[in-house]
């Protein structure tokens, strides 16, 4: 196990520089320079050709990407990731400072997630082809189908402003807590109901479809039946038997929708100006701010190499028959 | 004769002495099959029938009104519906259906466009990997976990952020760039079959070298999950386009699509919220027409399914 543990996270490093390379890549190709910003009829060119031996952009490509990745991996200095072109800021400062909005985002809506798939996905197996299941089904796929953005503003729309009009009370329109807030819990919740609904809707979707299919496999294996025929409870053999099988590959699920939720919580939190990861990234862009697109871009990438591997060690450790 | 043997034996069907009386079952081709196959599945053919009337609307609408999509009369502002404006004027006096029309011929060229990249990158990368094996396909399919390992919008956003350029083109290629992965992965999985097949060992008898070995006779063959694939990706495409044009990065004014919309009207919550429905809506049926339609090719290509008559 601890073997095989060390094995996925040494085949890991490789992606990761991977991942590097592309976006080094990426920028290199793309027309423009980051010194562009400072173009303009009072900078000489003898002032251009200054910065850019300031920022090294004149040494070679490989140099610089050798110098860009020793540098981004120190990250116990604080100048490691570069400055902000915006505001000059650390960008990991920067990146600090947001991430635990993204993250608390992100793990919300995966615990709300889980916690109502769940039942659906049992519900629409345990009752096939019945009403329910065709109602949750073709929710599911067209909860599947509608693109994120749209959904978030759909959600924005009537959960803002339309229940406002209603009821007289509605869901903020923006910001992940009252101007001037002081981070009490209350007031996160109430400002992360939206953000949370418009990531999930499509996660909901996907995991519930996953799980009904999951059950049904489940519930045909011999040892259902054995179950059955014991005369186990029809509740003992659906939660006993039968989900607690189904819900193994469910680990996976959650380690494969990581890049979704990331995509997801770029859209989410531009919707609800929700000052996230994804917000930053989106600001940088506009900005032109390479290092924090640099920073960021790999940070998503970390991630996402770092879900799947979580994900595949903890199969292992759940499901005793997978064998290394 | 051994028919007769057979019949008197118990639990055997029994054969047909006389072929005569025998209804025999007309041959089909292969083709015959998949569009039987097709035409059973009802929700792809809906999907068929819908988006072949809104790509014909999405033709010859924008050819015969030409720019007027673009047109803004102030004295119609926030003008209500009418013959010319079934959808009514928008905030700067726009005809909202004419807007509405062009940007949905703006995201199916998108859609169009990049799955024929996303096809062209896949059939190419898929069939090297599969054919070759060893160090070809590991070498591929490691650039296909890098690229999968940023977010397939994510990934679109940065190339279209650092080219700088709000174009069709770019946009088709940055969505292209990003979205190949699954097309090479299909195929690549196919050719890894059909690499064992004996045809493949013949033709290679024959002397026929790698390329017409790939190109003649294994990527026919792999070409159901291509198609399945395709079908698959022009939603992703148009979503991936929608979602860059809804965060500003897109299709730039004065030109239109259907995400540019969305985000330029998402600022009338308040006096015009319909307007915000109407792109929604198109992008909607779209996705799910292309997604059924994907359904039903799977069905229908896959020559292992039989049809029951």
């Amino acid at each position: 196990m601890a073997t095989y543990a060390l094995r996925r996270i040494i085949q890991a490093i490789p992606i990761l520089f991977g991942i590097s390379i592309l976006i080094f890549l990426i920028v290199q190709l793309a027309p423009g320079s980051p010194i562009d910003r400072f173009r303009n009829p009072r900078v000489s060119p003898e002032q251009l050709a200054a910065i850019n031996r300031l920022y090294g952009l004149d040494r070679p490509l490989f140099e610089q990407y050798i110098h860009w990745i020793t540098a981004y991996v120190q990250i116990w200095r604080v100048d490691a990731w570069g400055y902000s072109f915006i505001d000059g800021q650390p960008v990991l400062t920067k990146v600090g400072n947001r991430l635990p909005a993204t993250l608390l985002l992100m793990s919300v809506s995966l615990i709300v997630t889980i916690v109502v798939s769940i039942p659906i996905g049992i519900l629409a197996a345990i009752r096939q082809y019945s009403l329910t299941d065709k109602i949750i089904t073709t929710f599911a796929t067209i909860g599947y189908a509608i693109p994120s953005f749209l959904l978030g503003i759909y959600i924005l729309y009537f959960g803002a402003v339309v229940l406002y009009g209603w009821t007289g009370f509605g869901f903020p329109l923006f910001g992940r807590q009252t101007l001037g807030g002081d981070g009490n819990p209350a007031d996160l919740a109430y400002h992360l109901v939206l953000p949370v609904l418009s990531l999930s809707v499509q996660t909901i979707a996907g995991f519930s479809r996953y799980l009904r299919a999951a059950m049904l496999d489940v519930m045909r294996q011999d040892y259902v039946r054995t179950a059955r025929a014991k005369g186990a409870s029809g509740r003992r053999v659906v939660g006993r038997h039968a989900l607690r099988n189904a819900l193994i590959p469910l680990i996976t699920l959650i380690g494969l929708s990581i890049p979704s939720l990331i995509a997801g919580a770029v859209i989410t939190e531009t919707i609800f100006s929700y000052p996230g990861i994804g917000d930053l990234t989106i600001t940088a862009i506009i900005g032109n701010d390479y290092p924090t697109i640099y920073a960021t871009a790999m940070l998503v990438g970390i991630f996402v190499i770092m879900g799947n591997l979580i994900a595949d060690i903890l199969y292992g450790v759940v499901d005793p028959r997978i064998k290394y | 004769m051994q028919s007769a043997d057979l019949r008197t034996t118990p639990g055997t069907i029994p054969l047909p002495t006389d072929y005569d009386e025998v209804d025999l079952v007309p041959v089909r081709t292969y083709w015959q099959l998949v569009r039987q196959r097709f035409l059973r599945h009802r929700l792809a053919v809906i999907a068929l029938v819908t988006l072949s009337i809104l790509i014909a609307i999405a033709i010859v609408i924008p050819t015969l009104t030409g720019d007027q999509y673009q047109k803004s009369n102030l004295a119609l502002i926030d003008g209500g519906p009418r013959l010319a404006a079934p959808l009514g004027y928008d905030d700067i006096g726009r005809n909202v259906f004419l807007r509405l029309v062009k940007a949905t011929q703006t995201s199916l060229i998108i859609g169009f466009a990049a799955v024929a990249i996303i096809a062209g990158i896949g059939a190419l990368v898929g069939s090297l990997a599969g054919y070759f094996g060893g160090w070809v396909d590991n070498l591929l399919m490691r650039v296909v976990d890098v690229v999968l390992s940023l977010p397939y919008l994510f990934l679109i956003l940065l190339i279209v952020a650092f080219f700088g350029i709000r174009d069709i083109r770019v946009i088709v290629i940055a969505i292209g760039i990003a979205g190949w992965t699954t097309a090479a992965r299909l195929v690549r999985g196919e050719f890894l079959q059909l690499r064992e097949m004996d045809f493949v060992a013949a033709a290679k008898a024959l002397g026929a070298g790698p390329r017409r070995i790939i190109v003649r006779h294994m990527l026919p063959g792999a070409m159901a999950p291509l198609v399945v694939a395709s079908s698959l990706g022009v939603a992703d495409a148009i979503i991936g386009e929608s979602a860059l044009s809804f965060l500003g990065f897109g299709i730039a004014p004065p030109q239109v699509s259907l995400g540019q919309m969305l985000q330029g009207y998402r600022d009338y919550f308040y006096s015009n919220p319909e307007l915000i429905f109407y792109p929604g809506v198109v992008l909607i049926v779209i996705v799910l027409c292309a997604s059924f339609l994907g359904d039903g090719l799977r069905d229908a290509l896959d020559p292992r399914q039989r049809v029951e008559s």
